[in-house]
């Protein structure tokens, strides 16, 4: 069992995967597009501005789920010691930063006609800026400290600190009051948003959760090379 | 109806705004993976080149990761 994840294992699904991914990828775009926005309704509250939320729910989902997973994965690190699982939280890093920023702005572009303000200092957008905040440090501590043992261990705490926020971002809207409204779509108990807006939302997601995986496959390609690449000069 | 997806009842601005910024997004991180990615493979593919031909054979032979680098990097070229 452990032989297959061996890195020239991986190696090799990741080149199938990515293949798989480029050829279902664009059909899947294109239909979600069509149904967010031209075949989804418009909300009997917030008209057309409402198509901001299949960008910006995704995105924030994705947002959080990474940063989450990064976590769990600095947790492992830290009581197993496994090299490829810090080559995983490296190359989500990035990805979880990239959607994180996204739901930030379009959650401000969501704002304006909204709210009428693009900004405001409430509970949950600050808590997602706290977040992108972690990301960076994430990521700047494997860029600029020198040494990766040093730089994984420093790594690890930032992301499991950083963990602490996951919760405040999930229940700030509960907490707090705050301008933004409570989820809507809910794991455990009964949503309350209409299936014709769930169907785009969630096909939205799949495609974006689409592009996240090959993103993370090319990065994860990438490091799995620099390693070996270091490993070639010791020959 | 063409004209009520692009204007979106005044809401158009800030609906397109989002779906640009977010495509925009995704294609430049697409790109400057791939090319990093790509850029790896190629330093890669040339540190074996310029191996001895006896460590090369060896390398190829055992590293899946190589052999499958430098089969890839031979078909760009």
């Amino acid at each position: 069992m452990l032989k297959f994840f061996t890195n020239s294992n991986i190696f090799f699904w990741i080149e199938k995967l990515t293949n798989f991914i480029n050829s279902i990828f664009f059909v899947l775009l294109l239909v979600a597009i069509s149904f967010a926005i031209i075949f989804s309704p418009p909300d009997y509250l917030q008209g057309d501005s409402v198509r901001i939320m299949y960008v910006h729910v995704p995105a924030a989902w994705i947002g959080l789920a990474s940063f989450t997973l990064i976590a769990l994965i600095s947790i492992l690190n830290f009581i197993f010691k496994i090299k490829n699982l810090m080559l995983v939280s490296k190359s989500i890093a990035p990805i979880g930063l990239m959607f994180t920023c996204l739901a930030i702005v379009t959650g401000s572009l969501w704002g304006q006609p909204t709210w009428g303000t693009f900004w405001a200092w409430d509970a949950r957008i600050t808590s997602m800026l706290v977040l992108a905040i972690f990301y960076l440090l994430f990521i700047f501590v494997h860029k600029f400290i020198s040494g990766e043992e040093k730089a994984n261990k420093i790594s690890n705490m930032i992301a499991i600190i950083g963990f602490i926020n996951i919760p405040i971002i999930k229940y700030s809207v509960e907490w707090w009051n705050t301008l933004h409204q409570p989820a809507s779509v809910k794991i455990l108990g009964s949503s309350t948003i209409h299936s014709s807006m769930l169907v785009p939302l969630l096909l939205m997601f799949f495609v974006l959760i689409l592009y996240c995986a090959l993103i993370f496959l090319m990065k994860y390609k990438t490091e799995i090379i620099r390693i070996k690449k270091k490993n070639l000069k010791r020959l | 109806m063409i004209e009520n997806i692009v204007y979106m009842n005044g809401y158009g601005v800030f609906v397109w705004s989002s779906f640009a910024i977010t495509a925009l997004s995704c294609v430049i991180v697409y790109f400057k993976t791939l090319k990093t990615l790509r850029k790896y493979e190629k330093e890669f593919a040339k540190e074996i080149e310029d191996l001895s031909t006896e460590k090369r054979k060896t390398l190829l032979e055992s590293s899946k990761v190589a052999s499958q680098v430098v089969s890839s990097y031979n078909k760009t070229i």
